[in-house]
């Protein structure tokens, strides 16, 4: 029944019915009002959540005090996949736009999971790996640009070569 | 087989002693002299490589300015891996990746790697798992980085930094 949530979700397209059950199990209900944050961002966040209704807003506090929208997501979706491959802290808050109700998955469940050699879990990791792989190559390019630009512009500015060093220090290729 | 032994190398050590047999069916020692491209920008997805010795030199095509130097990178680095994000993703490699001395290596052949997840092989998804982490900590650190640029260029408050922040923030990938 409840592997009935994981339909239609990217992150779990390659599960055999058995294993959306097996990762189903887990799940347990959970709903925000608009306004509440279901991640906080450099939070150490414990749960996946499968939103099945409402949306959510993403963001991310660029600057000190100024929170920046980053993103509207509607459900179904994913949020938080992210704490399940490391536990770093959330890169950003996600906050209900209109009354969400969701399943979590909690993180050390899913965690025992991938210990015992679970193989719905391992292909659960795989896909977010995927995702990551793709976000990366976005982030490449968009930090590509901005170097592209801050070269273009004034190319013996020395406090620029700073900016583009750190943009491209943690480079992934 | 083709002689690998990934016990030897540190990378594999999560995997356990049949994981990394399992690996070593796939696996390939190779080796590149100096000049000789591991990884080519705009070609293919990468496979994965190991470096076990040598050192190799990380370059990006950068529109105006020509190819920059992003990063030598050793052997004893704790980053002596490169063509990780190729094993999972799609898309076009973004760096080349030369050899500066002669550079020994372990490749995961990615085509040979995808079967393995195909087949559902343990050793591949504990492999995925690992390269997801690498990325996701990568990414973490990288996010940090802009906020960092961006807060800097706004603190300085310079007009002509304006686009710059504009971009870095209105582009943000989550």
């Amino acid at each position: 029944m409840q592997e009935a949530y994981l339909e239609g979700l990217s992150l779990f397209e390659d599960l055999t019915y058995e294993e959306k059950a097996e990762l189903g199990a887990l799940l347990e209900p959970a709903s925000f009002g608009i306004g509440e944050d279901i991640l906080e961002e450099d939070g150490l966040e414990g749960y996946l959540y499968v939103l099945t209704s409402g949306a959510v807003e993403v963001y991310k506090e660029v600057f000190p005090g100024r929170r920046q929208l980053l993103a509207t997501i509607e459900a179904p979706a994913v949020v938080g996949e992210m704490g399940l491959v490391t536990r770093c802290p959330a890169v950003a808050t996600v906050t209900a736009k209109e009354p969400v109700e969701a399943q979590r998955l909690p993180y050390e469940a899913f965690l025992k999971k991938l210990d015992a050699g679970s193989e719905a879990a391992y292909k659960v990791v795989y896909e977010i790996g995927r995702t990551l792989a793709e976000r990366m190559a976005r982030t490449d390019e968009r930090v590509a640009s901005v170097v592209a630009q801050l070269e273009d512009t004034e190319p013996d500015r020395r406090d620029f070569d700073v900016f583009r060093d750190k943009l491209i220090r943690e480079w992934s290729f | 087989m083709d002689g690998i032994e990934p016990r030897n190398v540190g990378f594999f050590e999560f995997l356990s002693d049949e994981e990394q047999a399992e690996l070593a069916e796939v696996a390939e020692r190779v080796v590149f002299e100096p000049g000789e491209v591991l990884i080519e920008e705009g070609g293919e997805p990468a496979s994965l490589f190991v470096l076990t010795s040598g050192q190799v030199e990380v370059n990006k095509r950068v529109p105006g300015s020509g190819k920059r130097l992003l990063a030598v990178l050793e052997a004893t680095d704790g980053r002596a891996v490169v063509g990780e994000r190729g094993l999972l993703d799609d898309s076009e490699a973004s760096a080349t990746v030369r050899a500066k001395g002669r550079v020994e290596a372990v490749k995961v052949p990615r085509e040979r790697f995808r079967a393995m997840i195909h087949e559902g092989r343990p050793a591949a998804y504990k492999l995925a798992y690992r390269i997801a982490r690498i990325l996701a900590e990568r990414l973490a650190r990288l996010d940090e980085e802009v906020v960092g640029v961006t807060r800097e260029i706004e603190r300085r408050g310079e007009t002509d930094l304006d686009a710059f922040r504009d971009k870095l923030v209105t582009e943000w990938t989550i």
